[in-house]
């Protein structure tokens, strides 16, 4: 089998096992449909280019993580200008405008789901990483591994994001009722 | 180390979202690296056309200087050139730079070298395009005395115009991306400060 062809049958492999998880990634990333579309564009073809590198050294699932998640974090701070890289919340920043938000009621589950992937989609890149691979089921040292972040500070940032998002999920779930 | 668990409730209905995605082959994948290649290309072709044509433009005006007989052209002119040909380099010497590779750097490097490039992008466009409007001007107020012999009119509008390009390439462009270089410049120290041993290297030390 030569490179090119092992090359097409690993990426279809990829898109097959994880094709759902980078599609969740994209929209966590981009909120505008055609920039989303360019996005998950960007994403698959730098993941089929990547793949004829594949050598095995770390996990297949890290080397896709990876990828994917430094593609998306080019393309936003590509499309951001200056005001908006301003814009992007620290986590205290985050926690903060939860607790003002306390009065804001979400009408069911749908609206809380849009709303989580809102308040995603205003963390500060590296924040996002975390939270998205901890939503993909990943644990604290492979998300250390793609982040770079030790997995103390992993850690420590799921929780916070995690409380977060659970407090506002949870707003919106009860209001449904 | 495990995690401890977000509830149920939070990981279904992630796991719902994005079920939509968009699907590729391997073969529209190849053909879309092709199409992007030629629009590097392209890129690449409509840049030089564009530089080599103000060159070149400049260049007519040093060696026909005795059409206009104007020393502020023929200043403007050199200056202008010699601003094109540094511009010319440093685009290059910018671009031949590797990038991060997207598989050995991981997300706190990649996304810190990203906010260093954006910002360097930013700051270069600041202070390179007064580098040529400003011999530009002065080319344009050589002009400006020539066309005073044969039009006020002309002349008014020809400086007009000059000057309104001058306040925005040479002062506005500036300023406002100082000030955006600034934003990328803060983001960058509040990642480094978040994180004491990242400082643009191995963040686990």
């Amino acid at each position: 089998m030569d490179r090119t062809e092992s090359q097409d049958e690993l990426y279809q492999k990829v898109v097959q096992e994880y094709g759902e998880a980078l599609a969740r990634m994209v929209c966590a990333y981009e909120v505008d449909p055609e920039l989303r579309r360019e996005l998950s564009q960007e994403v698959h073809l730098a993941l089929w280019r990547s793949l004829s590198k594949f050598n095995g050294r770390c996990s297949l699932r890290t080397w896709i993580y990876r990828v994917a998640h430094n593609v998306a974090t080019s393309h936003v701070v590509r499309q951001a200008r200056g005001k908006s890289v301003g814009t992007f919340l620290t986590l205290e920043e985050a926690e903060a405008q939860a607790g003002l938000e306390d009065v804001e009621h979400s009408a069911n589950r749908a609206q809380a789901l849009s709303r989580m992937f809102a308040l995603i989609q205003q963390l500060d890149l590296l924040d996002r990483q975390v939270i998205m691979a901890y939503l993909e089921g990943l644990d604290a040292e492979s998300i250390a591994e793609i982040t770079g972040l030790s997995a103390a500070n992993v850690w420590s940032k799921i929780h916070r994001i995690k409380t977060m998002l659970v407090r506002r999920f949870h707003r919106g779930d009860r209001n449904a009722v | 180390m495990p995690c401890d668990e977000l509830p149920d409730d939070l990981m279904i209905p992630w796991k719902e979202a994005g079920m939509n995605g968009q699907v590729f082959s391997p073969n529209q994948l190849r053909a879309q690296a092709e199409k992007m290649r030629a629009k590097r290309r392209r890129g690449y072709l409509v840049s030089g056309v564009v530089c080599s044509t103000m060159v070149a433009t400049y260049a007519l005006i040093i060696i026909n200087f005795h059409i206009f007989h104007n020393m502020l052209m023929l200043i403007g002119s050199g200056l202008s050139l010699v601003g094109f040909c540094y511009l010319l380099i440093a685009t290059l010497i910018k671009r031949s730079r590797a990038l991060p590779d997207l598989v050995e750097t991981d997300g706190l490097r990649f996304y810190r070298t990203e906010l260093e490039r954006k910002r360097d992008g930013i700051r270069w466009v600041a202070w390179s395009l007064p580098l040529i409007w400003v011999p530009v001007f002065l080319v344009d107020l050589g002009l400006t005395q020539w066309l005073l012999k044969t039009s006020a009119f002309l002349a008014g509008a020809n400086l007009s115009l000059a000057v309104v390009c001058l306040v925005f390439v040479g002062a506005w462009v500036p300023v406002r991306n100082t000030r955006m270089a600034r934003k990328y410049q803060e983001r960058i120290d509040a990642l480094d400060s978040a994180l004491p041993s990242a400082g643009g290297t191995d963040p686990r030390g």
